[in-house]
């Protein structure tokens, strides 16, 4: 077989993975980048170009900016605890347990179930009458009648709670798999110099797994800005715009008011907004990675 | 060597797959418009809808007789409904396939959402169709629910069922509390005394055990008392809210309707409305409502007693809205005739009476509605009627934004603690501006 041939049996094997990129993503982007620049209503004929005026509305906006807050907010409180709740439950299941693939599988479970259906059972956790949360409040002697999604202190929170345990399957199984890949050599020796539980976690887990922490603080962050099933189906962005994140909010502008090319131009600001955040969480974690590549070598 | 040939094969399977679906995908297209191939003379007739009580087994099972009667007399045509179902998603998803280039050929339109399909040239101006179709009588049909879907000369819709928006009051609360039924024309003064009588309160709990009135934060369930109040949210024009929404006689209903809620407590609070989880009034917990003809299909289910008033008056006169569903034909559509022909046989005596049974809505035919009189509540909405004026979303494209606008003005008042004067003032500015937006 001929090297020829063999690159072109590679390039149609990669052909669809291309294909698909290229319409469903690279494609996409370029023309909701021209679309960002024109005045684009979706029930007009004229689209004139307005050059960046609808970044300029955007910013202006003070819903915009209200949401891009709510964004920020959310992903400030859900990614380091759904991270430290998803680490404390892989270290929970990294036990050799009998059945212990059981829980693994249990845990992982939110991951599997549809976005829409996690919402609406969360809709029933959070009720303000019957729902799981207030009961147990009544049972403790708390008056349990809080509307959580309804109340603006804690419509929020609600979702970040939500999300902990939503985001838990697949951060638990990096963290597991992270935890399952530290050489047990580094825990005897610690052992036998006399360290205990506390300081073999501190001192070899934690500096083990700092290239896991750092793909998940990656991911979680970029899931974080892209919340919208939740809002959309529990709150829809309410009570008092408390919940209404930039995606959600895009969407609105998108498929409610039409405005194709402010709604574009409000995607490019959230892509620029986590492009930012990207990098600066790759240059404060450039010297932990070095760290732990260096303890791996 | 055994590589290679394995190799072989996978790209062969790959590329059958590929084109496997390929042909899935463009098969709709390869075949024709009829659907399949072979079927040329099938008119497959879209009906666009937003699903109606689906829940209700016995409403389906009428519906699909309906349908099957209306091919069995026109063959060649067959119905094919296409449901929209889910809050906020009719008209959106609807637009979409207009701007697809794939529209329905019959839609219903609502009447809350008319005028961005009407402004947009997306339907078709039916009164040349009826003009020319003896068998088919305008006149059958109330006039002012007509008007709906009517700009200048043109007509976009033929109505088929409508609600005014009315109080509804529970009968056998007002029996034990020896208080008189609301009579009509009766006043914005009257209906507090009222709701002030009927709120039963316990010294043991904060929240009252009965409300007067259950009050809700959607501007459709509180928008008619501007108008009985004498004042509107738009210019006459539709296309200015400052010095109107924000105007005296406005910010006054407006307070008047918190301050069921702040000051007298003779409303849920959105908090309490929102624990109950269920309809306060359907569970006696609240002894008036506002609400339309579709919420008698669930009193009716619990046999509640019920009776039905106008809206209370405060400088307005008596009015309210109606909320209406019409039947439309895409502009674009290529079956017209026989979408008239569907549309004429939805709004016939003989269908609207089979399919209303349910109590959904009143008929905006004219004889299938009086077929209903002599039942007190069906003669109260009657009686409603000549005072019901099309909604704004009718007449203005952008209304249901007015909508959420207002709703979180509610919010704002209610939950946030803004004064009505400056929530009224700052949702104007809004509604403006979104209205000014290119």
């Amino acid at each position: 077989m001929s090297a020829e041939r063999s690159n072109w049996r590679g390039y149609f094997f990669v052909a669809p993975a291309t294909a698909y990129l290229l319409v469903f993503s690279l494609l996409p982007m370029a023309v909701a980048a021209w679309l960002s620049l024109h005045r684009w209503h979706l029930l007009r004929a004229e689209h004139p170009f307005v050059g960046l005026d609808n970044y300029a509305a955007a910013l202006a906006d003070p819903f915009f900016r209200t949401a891009f807050w709510n964004t920020l907010v959310f992903a400030g409180a859900s990614v380091p605890l759904g991270m430290g709740f998803a680490l404390a439950v892989a270290l929970l299941v990294d036990q050799r347990l009998r059945g212990i693939g059981v829980f693994r599988t249990l845990f992982y479970v939110p991951a599997v179930s549809s976005g829409v259906a996690i919402s609406m059972v969360w809709i029933w956790i959070f009720m303000p009458q019957d729902g799981l949360i207030n009961s147990a409040l009544r049972l403790a002697g708390f008056a349990g009648d809080t509307d959580f999604l309804g109340d603006t202190r804690f419509a929020l929170a609600a979702l970040v709670l939500m999300s902990m345990w939503g985001g838990l399957g697949p951060r638990m199984v990096i963290f597991l798999a992270g935890l399952q890949s530290v050489p047990p050599s580094l825990y005897e020796a610690a052992e036998i110099d006399g360290a205990g539980p506390w300081q073999r976690f501190r001192h070899i887990t934690l500096p083990m797994l700092v290239p896991t922490t750092f793909f998940v603080l990656v991911t979680s962050t970029i899931a974080a800005f892209q919340l919208f099933t939740q809002v959309y189906v529990m709150t829809q962005g309410g009570p008092r715009r408390a919940t209404d994140v930039v995606v959600y909010h895009i969407y609105k502008e998108a498929w409610h008011k039409f405005y194709l090319g402010s709604a574009s131009a409000q995607s490019y600001l959230l892509f620029a907004a986590l492009l930012v955040v990207s990098l600066i969480q790759f240059r404060l974690m450039r010297r932990q990675l070095k760290e732990a590549a260096e303890a791996w070598q | 060597m055994r590589c290679s040939r394995y190799g072989r094969l996978v790209s062969v399977g790959v590329a059958a797959l590929l084109a496997a679906t390929a042909i899935v995908l463009l098969w709709p297209r390869l075949a024709g418009p009829g659907g399949s191939a072979g079927a040329d003379s099938v008119i497959v007739l879209r009906v666009a809808n937003w699903g109606g009580p689906a829940v209700d087994p016995s409403f389906m099972k009428i519906e699909h007789e309906v349908l099957a009667e209306f091919e069995r007399r026109h063959p060649g045509v067959t119905v094919r409904v296409e449901n929209i179902p889910g809050r906020g998603q009719y008209v959106p998803k609807l637009l979409m396939t207009y701007v697809a280039g794939n529209p329905p050929d019959v839609m219903t339109l609502d009447a809350s959402s008319a005028a961005v399909f009407i402004d947009n040239g997306l339907l078709a101006d039916l009164m040349p169709t009826i003009r020319g179709d003896p068998a088919f009588r305008l006149d059958d049909f109330f006039p002012n629910v007509v008007d709906i879907a009517r700009q200048g000369d043109r007509l976009y819709a033929i109505p088929s069922d409508f609600t005014p928006m009315v109080i509804v009051y529970n009968k056998r609360v007002f029996d034990e509390a020896r208080r008189p039924y609301p009579r009509p024309g009766w006043t914005r003064s009257e209906f507090l005394e009222t709701a002030q009588a009927l709120t039963v309160r316990s010294p043991r709990r904060p929240a009252p055990l009965r409300y007067g009135f259950n009050f809700q934060k959607e501007m459709p369930l509180w928008f008619p008392w501007i108008w009985a109040g004498g004042s509107d949210v738009l210019s006459p024009d539709g296309r200015h809210a400052v010095g109107y929404l924000d105007a005296p006689a406005t910010v006054e209903t407006i307070g008047f309707l918190a301050d069921l809620v702040r000051t007298h407590r003779v409303a849920p609070s959105l908090s309490e409305s929102a624990a109950a989880g269920v309809d306060l009034f359907r569970t006696g917990r609240a002894a008036m409502t506002m609400t339309g003809h579709w919420s008698l299909i669930e009193y009716r289910v619990d046999k509640m007693d019920i009776g039905v008033a106008a809206v209370p008056t405060s400088g307005g006169g008596r009015v309210t809205v109606m909320y209406e569903a019409g039947l439309a034909i895409s502009a674009a559509s290529p079956h017209k005739e026989a979408a008239w022909e569907y549309i004429k046989y939805r709004v016939s005596t003989e269908v609207q009476k089979k399919v209303l049974a349910s109590g959904l809505a009143i008929s905006a035919n004219k004889g299938v509605a009086r077929s209903f009189a002599g039942d007190p509540v069906e003669d109260a909405f009657l009686e409603e009627v000549p005072y019901a004026r099309r909604p704004w979303g009718s007449r203005v494209e952008r209304y249901e934004l007015v909508e959420d606008l207002g709703r979180e003005m509610m919010e704002d008042i209610l939950t946030g603690g803004v004064p009505a004067r400056d929530a009224a003032a700052r949702t104007a500015r809004l509604i403006e501006a979104e209205l000014e937006r290119q």
